[in-house]
């Protein structure tokens, strides 16, 4: 699903200085998988999930996701690989304050093909994630893990085969992060390829694999238990 | 884009920046309408001018003889000979002459003027013209001379009935006269014989003389008769009977009068462009002042355009992580470009059609104002406004263009979002 290759990421910094996030870091991750990248705060785990998203094309090296190879793709085609290839999901939602629930899931519509049912397919999104009573709701009346489930619905919304998350339990408690790690859990049951970046223990025990971002390269932290289960099953 | 998506989108930011967008609005609203009003002002008043005081046909050419005389040669003439060269002029369709009553004339009236009495006595001034130039404007009868004795078909001038009806009339108390009402008035003229001056030899001539119609063509200060009237006045007071005092040329359409100008001065002969000329001065003098208005309305304009750039920047700045969530979902930079360009569009829309009815309502307005609380005074218009569509549609268009001209930067600025950074933590 994801195959990077001596992926280098440089920062020109306020006072001009070069800084190097990414240095000559390489990643493969199979369809269907589900791995958690840690390691410590500006490390570069937002700029790796930014590059996989096609969010940022600015660094040297090879990264194809999906099959698609970012680096050549002009703005518009990177923006339909954003509109149907990948999901983000954020650590602060980002939902759109005067949307409703439901217009929210549906924002990722008014940028591709107009699909003859939109609206259909954004309310079955949000009873997949439990929120179908809360449709119409702003998200000022929604509660934080109520808030990341309509995200992660948003996310959802271009059929993607691959989730990016950004620490998407980094602004919830333990209680409600746990319901959000279940769905995650879930969804990747379900077929889909999961990337997410965390500090939370739990997320990591989560997922098959967890990666370790450090010094610019990611190195293979170990292989979870979910990982030995879903071996052994 | 998709437009229902586009539409959605920009409804959406509208929504929030209500103020800002009325404000923005409410800018150009201001600039397109004085642009539009004083536009409409300076075409109105043109328009009056052009149709009204100065009615002068682009097709006529005023053909005089030369001021000063070229002697043996008889050039500078406008004798039969020459009206026959000049009718022969390429482009020429027809050639209507002029010729001056030579000899002093007066009236004496002494009777009851419509319903007032009058008694007065004046010099007049008559010219009489070929009957074709006029035609169309003879109520009454034939124009044309009726011999020794018989009364003499006469036109006025419209703008002599203006002047009268707006000045002359109110101040004396006397009525208002329309072009119907004046048609079949008869007074006497004496020719041949003056209050002021010697007369020529010659017996005088009296005639009684009436009214057949009011002519934009006929001589301001006199009465105009026909052409075979005045030539036999003054062969009977034994003057000049055989040159004319002008020939008015009728070119096929006006491109050919330049070239027809040409051809008359080659002859030795002048044009009488004062008419013209005054038009053009009087006109070039309310371009100029509609000019200077309208100068000043795109800089209210320009401001507003300004104040647009102002009021996106802030905004895009303040959104930069709902775009940055945008780009995420799938927006290109031509998304995001096109969300704020529309944003201003819809707003410069407004504005400009907002602008552009309130100039037409403030029209409307001053031309009651102006019809119930202004003197008469000649030409006096109905309207003193003219909105042709282009003036209507150009108002609404200039709003969407300064708008447009102020998202410019703004929309680049947008569509440069880092999704990166905004998105982060
Ligand atoms: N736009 C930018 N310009 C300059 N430097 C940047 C920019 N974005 C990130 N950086 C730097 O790159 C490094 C990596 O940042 P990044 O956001 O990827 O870290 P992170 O691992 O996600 O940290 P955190 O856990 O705190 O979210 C940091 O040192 C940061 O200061
Ligand atoms: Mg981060």
């Amino acid at each position: 699903m994801i195959h990077a290759r001596d992926v280098t990421k440089e920062y020109i910094d306020g006072d001009g200085t070069r800084v190097r996030v990414l240095d000559g870091m390489s990643l493969d991750v199979d369809a269907g998988d589900f791995v958690a990248v840690v390691g410590p705060s500006g490390s570069g785990k937002s700029t790796l999930l930014h590059l996989l998203g096609g969010l940022d094309v600015d660094y040297r090296g090879e990264v194809s996701v999906g099959g698609v190879k970012l680096a050549g793709l002009g703005d518009k085609a990177l923006a339909r690989f954003r509109n149907t290839h990948v999901g983000f999901v954020f650590q602060s939602f980002h939902l759109i304050p005067n949307l409703s629930a439901l217009e929210n899931v549906l924002l990722p519509s008014h940028f591709g093909a107009k699909p003859p049912d939109a609206v259909k397919r954004g309310e079955a999104l949000l009873e997949r994630v439990g929120l179908a009573a809360k449709k119409d709701r702003a998200p000022v009346r929604l509660s934080g893990g109520e808030r990341q489930r309509v995200a992660i619905a948003r996310a959802l919304y271009g059929g993607p085969k691959l989730l990016l998350c950004d620490e998407p339990t980094g602004n919830l408690d333990a209680a409600t992060g746990a319901g959000v790690i279940q769905l995650f859990q879930e969804l990747h049951r379900e077929g889909l390829t999961v990337l997410a970046v965390t500090h939370e223990e739990r997320m990591s025990a989560a997922a098959r694999r967890v990666l370790r971002l450090k010094e610019g390269k990611l190195v293979e932290e170990r292989a979870t238990a979910q990982a030995a289960s879903g071996d052994a099953s | 884009m998709r437009l229902d998506a586009l539409s959605r989108l920009v409804r959406l930011s509208l929504a929030r920046e209500r103020k800002g967008a009325f404000f923005s609005a409410f800018g150009v609203a201001m600039g397109v309408g004085t642009l539009v009003f004083f536009i409409g002002l300076g075409l109105g008043v043109g328009r009056v001018i052009r149709e009204k005081i100065f009615p002068t046909d682009a097709r006529l050419v005023d053909v005089v003889p030369s001021s000063v005389s070229l002697g043996l040669l008889g050039g500078g003439k406008l004798d039969a000979e020459a009206v026959e060269r000049l009718r022969a002029l390429p482009g020429v369709e027809a050639a209507h002459r002029k010729m001056s009553v030579r000899v002093p004339a007066v009236t004496r009236y002494d009777g009851v003027f419509f319903g007032t009495r009058l008694r007065m006595g004046m010099e007049v001034l008559a010219v009489g013209v070929d009957p074709d130039l006029v035609k169309g404007d003879v109520q009454l009868g034939e124009f044309k001379d009726a011999g020794e004795g018989q009364p003499i078909p006469a036109l006025v001038s419209t703008r002599l009935l203006e002047l009268y009806n707006k000045t002359f009339a109110p101040a004396r108390k006397l009525p208002q006269l329309s072009s119907g009402m004046i048609v079949g008035f008869g007074f006497p003229v004496e020719f041949n014989r003056s209050y002021v001056s010697a007369s020529a030899t010659g017996p005088s001539v009296s005639s009684q003389t009436q009214v057949v119609g009011a002519s934009d063509r006929a001589m301001f200060a006199g009465i105009t008769l026909p052409l075979e009237t005045a030539v036999r006045i003054n062969r009977q007071a034994g003057v000049d009977a055989e040159n004319y005092s002008g020939v008015t040329l009728v070119a096929v359409d006006p491109s050919h009068v330049p070239a027809l100008v040409d051809a008359v001065k080659a002859m030795g002969l002048e044009i009488d462009d004062q008419e013209r000329r005054m038009a053009e001065n009087t006109g070039a003098a309310v371009a100029l002042t509609t000019s200077a208005l309208a100068l000043l309305s795109i800089l209210i304009c320009f401001l507003a355009a300004v104040n647009i750039a102002h009021a996106l920047s802030a905004s895009v700045r303040a959104r930069a992580r709902e775009i940055g969530v945008m780009q995420a979902v799938g927006a290109s930079r031509a998304d995001i470009r096109a969300i704020v360009l529309a944003e201003a569009a819809v707003v410069g829309l407004a504005g400009g059609a907002v602008g552009t009815a309130v100039a037409l309502a403030a029209s409307f307005g001053v031309n009651r104002l102006a019809a119930g609380y202004l003197p008469n005074f000649p030409y006096k218009p109905d309207s003193f406004f003219s909105f042709p569509w282009p003036v209507v549609l150009g108002g609404v268009v200039l709003g969407l263009l300064a708008a447009l001209a102020g998202a410019y930067f703004p929309s680049r600025r947008a569509a440069a979002t880092d999704p990166a950074r905004t998105l982060a933590g």
